[in-house]
């Protein structure tokens, strides 16, 4: 009994990591999070994160900071944007899973050299 | 550019077939049902659905009013709807701009004045509300730390200059104060928050709504729907339907998805639909407007937009095919939108015009150097470059400048008859910047019927249906047939405060 268990774990073990391996993950947050979805999954495995989910970690003033840009582009920051200062969530524009647009791409030919395009 | 399709028309008419159409086509379906026996999640006070300029005033005005609880919901993840994205710009009669720059302007001018771009059909009754409260609107901007350009413009179609516009050019300058003053009051807003029916009273009248909370725009993620009661009534604040393809197409067939939009992705129309379902008057559903001065080199309103509703005062625009004027560059918006969309190659495919300005005048504009930086517009330090990059005929061009340049001097335009107080002493001359233009879908003029205390009208009974109030563009009727630039901002605001005062006083 306690045999099966074991091979029943193993096996059960290898379909997790087979499906964990399966969803595209930002390799800087597989160190932090690993395969605990539920880390950022807080409405559930299969609902979105919550628009603070990201904030147990990230701070957006240092955000901000980080994508400052010139006094005459100030307002192109989008971690501090014109149309919704800080509070655009991430989801907008970030996913964990899939490669999204930047939403000032709806209006405006900004480049941001981390997205392709 | 990102597209959106609720209702899977795009993906029709692009031809990826009938069955992707249909199975993306099912958006659960909303329905108003009555309250027996519904089991109420939440109550509050005073309800508002959207997040924009009408919103907004209305969550403020209700707290002024004495409300205690005043709760607004919006769909998408972040505040200020379609406000947060346009240009700004906010027409007012009796301003003290106006009085310091010597402008004569009244009420009744600015009601002739959207009488007559709206073609006679515009409703004369809530266009006088609005332009007798507009200034109280933009009072209210003012106190919540709004800021504007030093100086007032004149739109299109406009007969004096009273249009202010925030230093932001955005209304992002408007509808940023705003939110943080109404958090400051102690409303209450929830992002993500999808409305989806109205529940309703042993009377018909509007007692509550079903909301879908942890509502993912776009994507395929169910939430969960919660009933709330409303005491003093529900505000539907929820804007109109210009990003709604199959919607805005089966009122005009030309508005294709290969027509482009200045819209905000959530400004689908859900909410108007739901209240004709409810009986409200549908009116003007037809009329949507498109902006005269967007233009094809940049997605949505962008900063082309703004550069140009500023710079067309004193600058010509150009028909490339011949190198001649086509239309009074501030002429109301239907006119030059009709214009624009006349200039084609000799094949008859789009040709989009130019809009020429002086250097030394558009960059007056702050816009003016995003749009060299971004690569929207261009500057060229001669007409030659200029004719040679556009492919316009030179001869031609040479002569309508310097015909235009001597209406400069005479302050009267005998090709177009337009209004050149703003072009005085304005000479078109080198180094020139341009931008090409090419309309955008922009407004919806059609929307739900309401009286001057936006109150919701029933179409069966014609009196308001209780409980209900409606404000900004998803209400109809107000502009007739085209909306004038810098009119829409005071009508939110005004009926949005309208709103509020109508639910305290009920």
């Amino acid at each position: 009994m306690k045999m099966l268990n074991i091979v029943l774990a193993l096996v059960l073990g290898g379909l997790v990591s087979l499906s964990a391996h399966a969803v595209e993950q930002r390799p800087w947050h597989k160190e932090v999070i690993g395969k605990d979805c539920k880390v950022c999954h807080d409405n559930g495995i299969k609902q979105f994160p919550s628009d603070q989910a990201c904030l147990q970690c990230h701070d957006v003033d240092d955000l901000a900071k980080k994508t400052a840009r010139s006094e005459e582009d100030k307002w192109q920051n989008p971690h501090n944007n014109l149309h919704y200062g800080k509070d655009l969530p991430c989801q907008e524009c970030h996913g964990e899973h899939k490669s999204k647009q930047p939403l000032c791409s709806n209006c405006h030919t900004f480049k941001f050299d981390k997205y392709k395009k | 550019m990102r597209k959106y399709d609720l209702l899977g028309r795009r993906n029709f008419i692009k031809g990826l077939g009938a069955a992707t159409g249909v199975a993306i086509a099912a958006p659960a379906m909303a329905l108003s049902e009555k309250a027996d026996g519904v089991k109420w999640d939440k109550e509050v006070e005073v309800l508002i659905v959207g997040s924009g300029f009408a919103g907004l005033a209305a969550g403020i005005e209700a707290i002024r009013k004495g409300a205690k609880d005043v709760h607004i919901f919006e769909k998408m993840s972040y505040f200020g709807g379609n406000s947060a994205i346009n240009g700004g710009l906010f027409a007012a009669p009796g301003t003290p701009m106006q009085k310091k720059e010597g402008i004569d302007d009244s009420v009744e001018k600015m009601v002739a004045d959207q009488i007559a771009s709206g073609r006679g059909i515009a409703d004369e009754s809530l266009l006088r509300h609005v332009a007798s409260h507009a200034v109280e609107a933009l009072q209210m901007t003012l106190d919540a730390g709004a800021e504007f350009h030093p100086y007032l413009q004149q739109l299109g179609g406009h007969s004096v200059a009273r249009t202010y516009q925030t230093s932001v050019s955005c209304g992002a300058g408007i509808t940023q104060p705003l939110l943080k003053e109404c958090r400051r009051l102690g409303v209450k807003t929830h992002n993500r928050a999808k409305f989806e029916g109205f529940i309703l009273g042993g009377k018909g009248n509007v007692v509550g709504v079903k909301m879908r909370e942890n509502y993912h725009f776009a994507e395929d993620q169910p939430g969960k729907v919660v009933n709330i009661r409303a005491l003093r009534g529900v505000l539907m604040a929820t804007g109109g339907f210009a990003q709604n393809i199959d919607f805005r197409m089966a009122q005009d067939p030309t508005l294709t998805s290969e027509v482009g939009c200045t819209n905000a992705p959530g400004a689908t129309g859900e909410g108007m639909l739901e209240m004709f379902r409810l009986g409200a008057v549908p009116v003007h559903l037809a009329h949507i407007q498109s902006g005269p001065w967007a233009s094809p080199d940049e997605g949505g309103f962008g900063y082309v937009s703004n550069y140009s509703i500023f710079n067309f005062p004193h600058s010509i625009a150009i028909n490339c095919m011949t190198g001649k004027r086509f239309m009074d560059e501030i002429a109301d918006r239907k006119t030059r939108a009709d214009a624009e969309l006349a200039c084609r190659d000799a094949k008859g495919e789009p040709l989009p015009p130019i809009l020429i300005t002086s250097f030394k005048d558009s960059k007056q504009h702050p816009n003016t150097a995003k749009v060299l930086k971004y690569n929207v517009g261009w500057k060229f330090d001669t007409l030659e470059a200029l004719a040679k990059h556009f492919g316009i005929p030179i001869e031609p061009l040479k002569a309508q400048i310097e015909e235009y340049n001597s209406y400069v001097k005479t302050g009267v335009d005998k090709q177009f008859n337009k209004n050149m107080t703003k072009a005085k002493d304005k000479y078109i001359e080198a180094p020139f910047t341009v931008v090409r233009l090419w309309p955008k879908v922009h407004y919806c003029q059609g929307g739900v019927q309401v009286n001057t205390k936006a109150q919701v009208k029933d179409s069966f009974t014609g009196q308001p249906i209780p409980g209900l109030y409606a404000a900004g563009e998803v209400c109809g009727g107000i502009h007739g047939v085209s909306r004038l630039g810098s009119c829409s901002i005071p009508e939110c605001m005004v009926m949005g405060m309208t709103a509020a005062r109508s639910m305290m006083q009920a």
